[in-house]
């Protein structure tokens, strides 16, 4: 299967995360929405690392995990802050921008 | 040391002193030790700036201009913008030197008399003062020695900032915390303009420097001067200026009077260069200017609040130097706001030793302050005289290269004005002077007695150039342009004449029968001229007009030009509020509108713009 | 129709079906299981590109870090909910339909358009792959396990909780519990069900 399959998956799959991202009510929901977002990502630097010589490709999508990972961490922390504020983990809870 | 390495001083020791009072709390905490500190960085600051200048004036200099490469060519496109390099550095030159001068030995005196001035203040906010104060003179010094409009422009959104601190420096009081917003709202509605005019001059030549030939030199230097009006408060952009009187008088003095208003004149007179390829600019300048000395000044005479009346005064003497740039003079813009600096500054810090004496800025609590405030009278004296034009002080060469200027170049209605402003200057300052001085001591001023040696040693110290400076001015401007020797010209002596008439207007109404003895005496002649039954009744008649008509523009300055600003504010306000209902707040709406964005970005990118 | 080419259809159904379910399942469990079946196909899918260090990666990191890092996230923040996201009203739905289509489409638009080789390579080995690593971007290696780092003290103190005794509590919380407001405004789109 060519470069233009993974693409068009990946392109796929990173509308569905802007879908659930835009959606969820949950603030957990929307943490795995943005998983689904950086996996497509993944899945592109991946892709095109197998279509071009060299392995700068896999290195930017192993950054890219380490990266994700990070920030899962840093959001579900966030998410608990949340939550013990309000009691609950509603995003459209935390609507403090707006004051 | 290099040229270079002493600018660099001057600029980068004052933002040391900042970052150390911000970063080591105990010092800033310790009151009279983060003062002390500060003011020693603004001592060597001065030191520096007094030997750049010297080495100009020994005349073995040449400008010194150093820049680095900040940012590559951004690329837009092609033509000017291929090879443009955008620069930071230092330009060293007359023009520069003489500001460095200017501006360190006021901030120098200034902070000195903050010593006294403020030593009742919690320390905590005294060591926050001097932060500030030191931060000033970084942004101040980093916009005189800028090599191009970018950097100046840096320098210049940093001394409003600094300015909006310290006029709500006493934050808890909200007319002051008012003042500051309207200053800073005020100067960034008119920045828009500077930020306009760099982007017209980039997108035309590719540059950012005021050497350059552009062909549209009139669109940028009207935003520039849009700019200019604000932070240089000239009509109708001047109403924060009276309203930034309710920071410390330290303050005015500094920002408010001598430098920070100064700097959309400097800006003026460092880009000369381009104001000379637009005359339309020039003429809109000079009207503006000579418009807003007249107004100003005519406001100034009904004050009763001393720092008022010397706040519209700073407007009107600001709209001197415009008026004179306009009129293509760019000797005489900048000499007088050298000069202007020298007595406004002492105006003010005068003005703070009484109003420390008076606790209290009305002009009706104070009176015979000339026996009990000695060396304050003295320095306020000065002051007031080099203000209105008395041959022999400062004010008087200045202002009368200016009005040669506008006369050479047939600019009747602005030099009409401006002699009248140059008449109303000189009365209200009379007013001030006698009033304060030796005019009946009220309650307030029966105890009222000199502060510590920290107030009388920068008026001391400042009064020297207030009286003197003026006769420098050949060696002055000869630092940057042709040497201008002074010759009293007649339109000079017209001036001079109004400005004596002022003064004896003012002895006339408000000479004080008692106190200034030996003054008094000195100014007899005058006021039995104007004793003197047959003009008597006419000049009664006239100071009512004059009255009334201050009156009306102090009004309709308050309501109605006031007024049109806050309704433009009210009315942005209420835009606000209703655009406030697409901000609801949450994350989800806000990365709905930004994907949203970017997608119209990327469809744009993607299949039109080719 | 290649062997290659039915796995890849697998797979990418796969990774569809269980993604749709990721954004729409009403269980927030359900929603973190179905993401770690994305995750894996993922995993499936890297190993068909021949990347089979970053399958390893990907299982170990995210099927096994992450994702028991959600659940928790899950248990420990809806216990009394029941697992049970509220829905979202319809308009927002649609909205977000609308969105996602367009990006869709603009993306797959754009990949159509542009001429992609769709030659192979050999696919780096996974020696190669640390290689590169230690050498060409040892730096941004060493900046990553520095964020790593600052991400993990980042998270524990922001999550960390405030005791009485802590003096760091008089200053007040970042964030202040608030009262609940009154209904109505633009800010609530849907009317909360849950409560």
């Amino acid at each position: 299967m060519g470069l233009t399959g993974y693409l068009l998956l990946a392109a796929a799959l990173f509308s569905l995360g802007v879908f659930g991202v835009v959606t969820r009510r949950n603030a957990i929901g929307v943490l795995a929405s943005v998983e689904l977002m950086a996996n497509a990502v993944n899945l592109n630097l991946v892709a095109f690392s197998r279509h071009h010589a060299g392995p700068t490709g896999q290195v930017f999508a192993l950054f890219s995990i380490a990266l994700t990972v990070a920030e899962v961490v840093v959001g579900l922390a966030l998410v608990l802050l949340l939550f013990r504020a309000k009691g609950d983990v509603r995003i459209e809870l935390a609507s403090e921008l707006k004051d | 040391m290099s040229p270079l390495y002493t600018a660099l001083l001057c600029t980068f020791l004052p933002l040391a002193a900042a970052l150390v009072l911000v970063l080591v709390s105990p010092l800033r905490r310790a009151g009279l030790a983060a003062g002390l500190f500060s003011v020693a960085t603004a001592l060597i600051a001065f030191g520096g700036a007094v030997t750049l200048l010297l080495e100009r004036w020994s005349g073995a200099a040449t400008p010194v201009r150093e820049t680095v490469r900040w940012l590559p060519h951004a690329g837009l496109g092609g033509g000017a913008h291929a090879r443009a390099v955008i620069e930071l550095g230092v330009q060293i030159d007359g023009i520069s030197a003489t500001m460095l001068v200017v501006v360190t030995a006021v901030a120098a005196c200034v902070q000195i008399f903050s010593l006294g001035y403020m030593a009742g203040e919690p320390k905590p906010d005294f060591g926050r003062y001097f932060t500030w104060q030191s931060l000033f003179l970084f942004s101040m010094n980093s916009l005189v020695v800028a090599p191009n409009l970018l950097q100046l422009f840096l320098g210049w959104e940093l001394v409003g900032l600094v300015s909006y601190l310290l006029i709500g420096y006493w934050w808890s009081k909200p007319s002051a915390a008012r003042a500051a917003m309207k200053a800073f709202w005020m100067t960034k509605l008119a920045d828009m303009g500077l930020i306009l005019a760099l982007l017209v001059l980039f997108v035309d030549t590719g540059s950012f420097d005021w050497t350059v030939t552009t062909s549209a030199a009139g669109a940028v230097t009207l935003l520039l001067f849009f700019a200019v009006m604000g932070k240089s408060a000239q009509f109708p952009l001047h109403v924060w200026l009276p309203d930034a009187m309710e920071g410390p008088t330290p303050v005015s003095a500094l920002l408010h009077a001598a430098t920070m208003v100064a700097a959309g004149v400097f800006l003026v007179v460092r880009a000369f260069p381009l104001f000379e390829q637009a005359p339309t600019t020039g003429l809109v300048m000079a009207y503006v200017g000579a418009f807003t000395a007249l107004f100003a000044a005519v406001i100034a005479v009904v004050q009763t609040d001393i720092k008022k009346v010397l706040a519209y005064s700073t407007c009107s003497q600001l709209g001197y130097m415009v008026a004179a740039l306009g009129a293509g003079s760019q000797v005489g813009g900048f000499f007088h706001l050298t000069t202007h600096a020298c007595f406004k500054a002492l105006l003010f810090l005068a003005a703070g030793s009484i109003i420390h004496g008076v606790h209290s800025n009305e002009l009706s609590h104070m009176g015979g302050l000339w026996s009990r405030m000695r060396v304050t009278s003295v320095a306020f004296l000065v002051g007031a005289l080099a203000l209105a034009g008395v041959p022999g002080l400062a004010g008087f060469f200045s202002k009368d290269l200016i009005l040669e200027h506008v006369l050479e170049r047939g600019l009747w209605a602005p030099l009409g004005a401006l002699l009248v402003a140059a008449f109303l200057t000189a009365f209200y300052m009379g007013r001030v002077t006698l009033v304060a001085l030796f005019g009946r001591p009220s309650a307030h001023a029966e105890h009222a007695h000199e502060g510590g040696v920290s107030l009388l040693a920068p008026l001391v110290v400042l009064a020297v150039p207030a009286a003197g400076v003026g006769w420098l001015g050949a060696k002055l401007s000869g630092l940057y342009a042709a040497p201008v020797h002074f010759h009293l010209s007649p339109v000079g002596m017209v001036a001079t004449g109004l400005a004596l008439a002022g003064l004896g207007l003012a002895y006339w109404m408000f000479g004080a029968p008692q106190g200034g003895g030996r003054l008094r005496a000195a100014f007899a002649p005058i006021g039995r001229l104007a004793r003197s039954g047959a003009v008597n009744a006419r000049f009664a008649w006239g100071y009512g007009v004059l009255g009334g008509v201050s009156s009306i523009f102090a009004w309709f300055d308050r309501y109605v030009i006031d007024g049109l600003m806050n309704g433009l504010g009210y009315a942005t306000l209420a835009l606000g509020a209703r655009l406030r209902g697409l901000q609801t707040g949450r994350a989800q709406d806000y990365v709905y509108v930004l994907v949203a964005a970017m997608l119209g970005v990327g469809a744009y990118g993607a299949f039109w713009s080719r | 129709m290649s062997g290659e080419q039915v796995g890849f259809w697998v797979v990418a159904l796969a990774i569809l079906g269980a993604g749709r379910q990721v954004v729409t399942s009403r269980n927030l469990v359900h929603t973190v299981l179905w993401l770690a079946v994305t995750l894996a196909n993922t995993a499936v899918a890297f190993v068909m590109l021949e990347a089979t260090f970053l399958a390893a990666v990907q299982v170990l990191l995210y099927t096994g870090g992450v994702l028991t890092l959600m659940l928790f996230g899950v248990m420990l923040t809806t216990r009394d909910t029941g697992f049970v996201d509220v829905r979202s009203p319809l308009h927002r739905g649609f909205a977000g339909g609308v969105l996602a289509a367009a990006v869709m489409a603009l993306v797959s638009a754009s990949i159509l358009r542009t001429p992609l080789p769709e030659a192979r390579v050999t696919a780096p080995t996974t020696e190669a792959l640390g290689a590169s690593f230690l050498t060409e971007h040892v730096l941004a290696f060493e900046a990553l396990s520095l964020l790593l780092l600052s991400a993990v003290i980042g998270a524990v103190v922001i999550a960390r909780r405030r005791d009485a005794g802590d003096p760091r509590e008089e200053r007040g919380p970042a964030i202040r519990p608030r009262a609940p407001r009154a209904a109505g405004g633009a800010v609530r789109l849907g009317a909360p069900e849950a409560e």
